[in-house]
């Protein structure tokens, strides 16, 4: 169910993006700046809902204060003449390095949980190296 | 139960859309911006650029300057070169009704000098009277329309009259432009004035008086009026 819901809702964005106005360019790194943000709040929503800790307002609240707050904190860093929206990338794609991490060592832990105990042990060694 | 994961659902769904269109939006506009654009550049491009412009505008403005205070010259040189070709214009005007090139028109006297049944006029008359005239300062002189130049010749060849080196006959009309009345006296000065003096000898002379007479250009065809000979001395 819930893949489906991701899968139409993907597509209507897509339709609705494609059909959108091109925005100024002035406002696109606002703009990309928010969509890191947002990906960063998806990515870390997959992460929780993998630890089975996932908590649906943290998820919504974290995906539009984070992209408020990135485009505020670039508005600012304008206003001061100081490139703050480095810093917020540099954040949010770390974050989202580690969220991807996690999720990687979630499924490579669940492939070899199928294939028997021993590779498993080998590759959680692996993992942890990593 | 149920009625929670449906929200859940639908909630996760929008976000999909809100984040996938936003996405889209940001890759068409980055595709279609063209980066040279002025309507979409960046601020910070626009002030590189403006700045780019400033300079070359004011590196315009300064050959524009120049170039102004060049043409200003060039103008004052024209004028000047204009004046002097004026005043070049207007000596050579000068110099053509002198050496008489031009037709010329003004007040003046008429003298007419025919041959009677005793007396005939000579060239030697001819040459008395118009030595009388430029005495009295006339300006232009013709005989029969031919125009006297200070290279005329007035002479008897075979008792025939040449002036110009063309022939001229009976009745001698002799025009002078100048002042009317030193022109008149000195003509008819009693005893020893030409036209007196002439009459005594039974030569027939009449004078008028005109307030507009007309004196041809010099119209020769046999010569042409060109130096071969004297050459100007530079010093």
């Amino acid at each position: 169910m819930i893949l489906i819901a991701i899968i139409i809702g993907c597509i209507i964005g897509a339709l609705i993006g494609i059909n959108i106005p091109t925005i100024p360019y002035t406002y696109s790194g606002y703009l990309a700046i928010a969509i890191i943000a947002a990906l960063d709040s998806v990515f870390g929503a997959i992460t929780s809902s993998l630890k089975k800790n996932f908590d649906m307002k943290i998820f919504i609240s974290g995906f539009f204060v984070n992209a408020i707050l990135a485009i505020l904190l670039t508005y600012l860093g304008k206003k001061l003449n100081i490139d703050i929206y480095l810093a917020a990338v540099v954040v949010f794609v770390g974050r989202m390095f580690n969220n991807l991490g996690t999720i990687r060592r979630y499924y490579v832990e669940k492939i070899t949980e199928k294939k028997g105990k021993k590779p498993e042990e080998k590759s959680q060694e692996k993992v942890n190296n990593n | 139960m149920e009625k929670n994961k449906i929200t859940m659902i639908s909630i996760i769904g929008i976000i999909c859309v809100i984040l996938v269109a936003v996405m889209f939006a940001q890759f068409k506009t980055v595709e279609e911006t063209d980066i040279t654009g002025i309507e979409t550049a960046r601020e910070e491009e626009l002030q590189m650029m403006l700045s780019s412009w400033k300079t070359k505008y004011e590196e315009v403005e300064e050959k524009l300057i120049d170039t102004q205070q060049k043409i200003t010259d060039y103008r004052e040189k024209l004028t000047s070169n204009e004046q002097t070709s004026e005043l070049l214009d207007k000596e050579l005007e000068q110099i053509n009704i002198l050496v008489g090139k031009t037709n010329v028109t003004g007040q003046g006297v008429i003298i007419t000098l025919k041959n009677n049944e005793e007396k005939t006029i000579e060239a030697s008359d001819l040459r008395t009277l118009i030595n009388e005239l430029k005495l009295a300062g006339a300006e232009a002189i013709s005989i029969n329309d031919k125009r006297i130049l200070n290279m005329t010749e007035i002479v008897d060849v075979n008792g025939i009259i040449l002036i110009n080196e063309d022939r001229i006959v009976s009745p001698y009309i002799v025009k002078a432009i100048g002042d009317q009345t030193y022109l008149s006296s000195a003509l008819s000065l009693k005893t020893s004035g030409f036209i007196d003096s002439y009459q005594k000898l039974g030569k027939t002379v009449e004078m008028t008086k005109e307030n507009k007479i007309s004196i041809l250009a010099y119209n020769s065809k046999k010569n042409q009026l060109q130096l071969k000979y004297a050459k100007e001395v530079q010093e």
